[in-house]
């Protein structure tokens, strides 16, 4: 969406009635915002919320109590703020109408949670990738694009100083023709042993965190944390970290989508999935490939679980391979150019990460306030992370149906393959409805 | 190297009955070498130990390191006893328990079964500590495992996987805390408020209800003439009759993820508690009945595992999670002032002995330094461990036993020609 396109939806808002008329601030006034999902990274966005001084808790909400009761505490102890505190984020959103909602939720919860909020006419921060299926990142993206509200999404490398850096170089021409990329994560591992299911903790409601996904056993390997490794609730490492690199290359490229996606992978050193009564495993490849051919390049992506030694320089990032060199892009290590030629210089520039996140959800956060209130596209906002979201989405299905997927990114489709393209959607347990388009 | 003959002076002989008469005095009876080690933070489970003798100076090449070992992965200290170290590490999702000789290393015995790694944010393998009574051996696994060992030859005299057969919930990271031996008692922190059994038949004698543990070990406490145990459980910390599991009192403290694992540092009718994940740390007076009084509460030291170590009035002790560089401080105990705070050390883990710090850093540094509210000043160093070490060190008979996370042991040498 550029700059014309969102002036025109937001001049839209009128037509929505309901919707109390909340984008701009008044002075002295500070924003009324509620936290959907207060475990670790909902917390980290919410110190940046509150260290802003632009902004008051006035509600918190949780499927367990005890993370509710850890941040109500940690709120409390930040900003004297003394915000109520909710086990359903749908009467959170009926009684306080909020002006912002920051939504950090496991990603199964992420579409209808923002969909609701942007119904009640509250700004939305929700975490990355923005949906677990890609219909579900479509309905989020019209729901935004119909309130006129300001959706920013947590890719904060879309901001973050060394990545901002490392693009304008990359753009400048000096890594020369780009021809392919490679992005990656790696990290350590190995079998990974079942783990007995368990009774959920006391104060967990089980059934509300599961939602609109299937409701497994609980067993401690989910939550807290954990999560992100069983498919039914994220999508492994590369819903994960594979966002975020997928996004700084359509940050770097002009093209909008690739034309076709292969995956492959599997669990070859972590064992066959489990999931019976008694015990499971998490079912997330331990390690894959995706291959994203787009018209000018190709990217890959890989990542690993397991074999984490020093035989790699860089353990998570992106290399640019261009006609003078490549670039690469880390998190804590910066961005490094190597030249191909001897004679010229390699390059370099530390990260500058913030606390107590390590990324740099400030810059982020601060974008997304001068968004409302300036009436700007935010950074990340939800078009160009919908699409960024897409990516992992589509290296997945193809994971599952273990072929290459043909990509329409005009009509969002994916052609000529039936079976494929039915996991765009899936279906919701009772009594969630999926969310329409 | 030449085995020294067994000395014991004087002085060490008074400490060591000493040391005996407070165990005793905590209802604990064990048969105990005089310089053994024989439970988590050591014989007064205080992180003190009695020895005085025992080299802290070295030169530049460091101190002797009589053998290395390789136990599996993970985290539990170790326990010595009749001239044997024992210690857990996990390797292709089992777990191993370790008796090595405590002079050369050689194993003695060992005993393998199945356990998950459980690497969620951490390398995973075993967290907990054996503890020794008599001669006999116990161990918690993470997952609920129980076995009674005969120390001396490895014999189980019994076994029984209590979060099956109690249906205790797991917290996240797993049962952690050591075994307790109260009389004929051993008491797990399983369960909300801990899990008693006879500590001869692993009979079940009484139990709590099977909200999430904590990560404490259960710390013996007499007061007011009454034994009791405090645990550090998911929402609290919770002080119960010893003989029956009764709840006697209870500080409401909840911490990130529920993960109250500092032990509880008892001074008379004190208690000083800790946690990590920013939570900070309270002086509190239990009392029967009623919400303990707070005498002090506040964030100077956040500590997500080993507990301070009480020295002369003053906590030594580490602040910071694992996903930051911690600091070692020195706070006075009855104010909750910080008198000193160092970021060069990288403590994970430490004990003091004859007034001294013994540090290990998270790189596998010892460090040696004057536990003093004055300052931090370090008097010797070593390198004796790579990769990442979260253990607390343990000093028996003059060797310092110091692991990382990897399951790589080294025995240093810290024996002079007094050392017993």
């Amino acid at each position: 969406m550029n700059r014309r396109s969102f002036i025109h939806t937001a001049a839209s808002v009128s037509l929505l009635a309901q919707a109390p008329y909340i984008l701009a601030q008044k002075p002295g006034r500070k924003w009324r915002i509620a936290l959907i999902g207060s475990g670790w990274w909902g917390k980290n966005i919410l110190k940046q919320a509150l260290a802003s001084g632009q902004c008051e808790v006035v509600a918190l909400c949780d499927a367990d109590s005890m993370a509710l009761e850890v941040a109500v505490e940690q709120v409390n102890e930040l900003s004297g703020d003394k915000p109520k505190r909710y086990k359903d984020y749908r009467e959170l959103l009926e009684k306080e109408k909020p002006d912002i909602v920051i939504i950090a939720t496991p990603d199964h919860w992420h579409a209808l949670q923002t969909i609701a909020a942007l119904k009640y006419g509250s700004h939305v921060f929700v975490e990355k990738p923005t949906g677990h299926t890609v219909n579900e990142s479509r309905a989020m993206l019209k729901a935004a694009q119909d309130s006129g509200r300001v959706v920013q999404v947590g890719l904060h490398r879309r901001v973050g100083p060394h990545h901002v850096n490392a693009m304008k170089f990359l753009k400048s021409g000096a890594v020369g023709e780009v021809g392919m990329v490679r992005i990656f994560a790696h990290g350590g591992g190995g079998r990974e042993q079942p783990q007995r299911n368990s009774e959920p903790p006391e104060s967990l409601d089980w059934d509300l965190w599961c939602g609109p996904a299937p409701k497994r056993p609980f067993n401690g390997k989910l939550h807290p944390g954990g999560w992100r490794n069983f498919l039914d609730y994220a999508n492994g490492t590369l819903g994960d970290w594979g966002v975020h690199w997928l996004d700084q290359v359509l940050m770097w490229t002009d093209e909008k989508y690739p034309k076709r996606v292969y995956s492959t992978g599997g669990r070859h050193i972590a064992g066959a999935a489990v999931l019976n009564d008694r015990e499971q495993t998490s079912d997330a490849p331990d390690h894959q490939v995706a291959v994203y051919d787009f018209e000018k390049f190709t990217c890959v992506w890989e990542h690993r679980r397991f074999a984490e030694n020093s035989a790699e320089k860089h353990k998570i990032g992106a290399y640019f391979y261009g006609t003078k060199g490549t670039l690469h892009i880390g998190w804590q290590d910066g961005w490094t150019f190597h030249p191909s030629r001897d004679s010229d210089k390699m390059l370099h520039e530390d990260s500058q990460l913030q606390q107590p996140d390590g990324h740099n959800l400030k810059i982020l956060w601060d974008d997304f306030i001068t968004a409302i209130t300036d009436k700007k596209y935010p950074a990340a906002g939800i078009e160009l992370a919908h699409r960024s979201s897409v990516l992992p989405l589509l290296g997945m299905i193809s994971y599952k149906v273990g072929r290459s997927i043909n990509w329409d990114g005009t009509k969002e489709q994916i052609i000529g393959d039936p079976s494929a393209n039915a996991l765009l959607s899936r279906p919701y347990r009772d009594p969630y409805t999926y969310p329409t388009v | 190297m030449t085995l020294h003959r067994p000395r014991v002076n004087f002085f060490q002989s008074i400490v060591g009955i000493i040391a005996l008469l407070l165990i005793i005095g905590h209802g604990l009876c064990s048969a105990v070498h005089a310089e053994d080690w024989i439970q988590w933070r050591g014989p007064n489970r205080n992180g003190i130990s009695p020895e005085s003798k025992w080299l802290n100076q070295w030169s530049d090449g460091g101190p002797t390191i009589l053998w290395k070992a390789t136990v599996g992965m993970g985290f539990s200290s170790f326990v010595v006893s009749n001239g044997k170290v024992f210690t857990m590490g996990n390797a292709d999702n089992s777990d191993t328990v370790f008796a090595l000789d405590a002079m050369t290393g050689i194993i003695k015995w060992k005993h393998t079964y199945p356990s998950d790694l459980g690497d969620k944010y951490f390398e995973g393998g075993t967290t907990g500590t054996p503890t020794i009574d008599g001669d006999n051996l116990y161990t918690l696994s993470r997952w609920g495992d129980v076995f009674c060992f005969q120390a001396s030859t490895g014999k189980i005299l019994w076994t029984r996987n209590v979060q099956v057969e109690t249906g205790a919930r797991v917290p996240s990271w797993g049962f952690t805390g050591a075994p307790l031996v109260i009389e004929k008692m051993l008491i797990l922190n399983v369960g909300e408020t801990g899990l008693a059994l006879d500590k001869s038949t692993g009979k079940t004698l009484w139990q709590s209800s099977t909200k999430e543990a904590g990560y404490t070990t259960p710390v013996p406490w007499v007061t007011g003439g009454k034994s009791q145990v405090v645990f550090g459980s998911g929402q609290g910390y919770i002080g119960v009759d010893s003989l029956s599991g009764k709840e006697v009192w209870r500080m409401k403290w909840v911490t990130q993820y529920g993960v109250n694992a500092a032990d509880p540092v008892i001074d008379g009718d004190r208690l000083f508690i800790s946690s990590g994940y920013g939570k900070g740390a309270a002086l509190i007076k239990p009392l029967a009945s009623v919400e303990p009084e707070l005498v002090w509460k506040s964030k100077v030291l956040r500590t997500q595992m080993n507990a301070a170590v009480l020295f002369d009035k003053h906590l030594y002790g580490i602040d910071g999670d694992t996903t930051e560089k911690p600091l070692l401080k020195c706070v006075e105990l009855a104010t909750g002032a910080e008198k000193w705070s160092d970021s060069t050390s990288g403590t994970r883990g430490l004990l003091i002995a004859n007034g001294r710090l013994i540090l290990l850093g998270e790189k596998g540094e010892l460090i040696i330094a004057p536990a003093s509210p004055s300052g931090f000043k370090p008097t010797s160093r070593a390198q004796v461990l790579g990769g990442k070490s979260w253990t607390a060190p343990i000093l028996a008979n003059g060797m310092l036993f110091c692991r990382n996370s990897r399951g790589e042991v080294v025995n240093v040498d810290l024996r002079t020609a007094a050392t017993p």
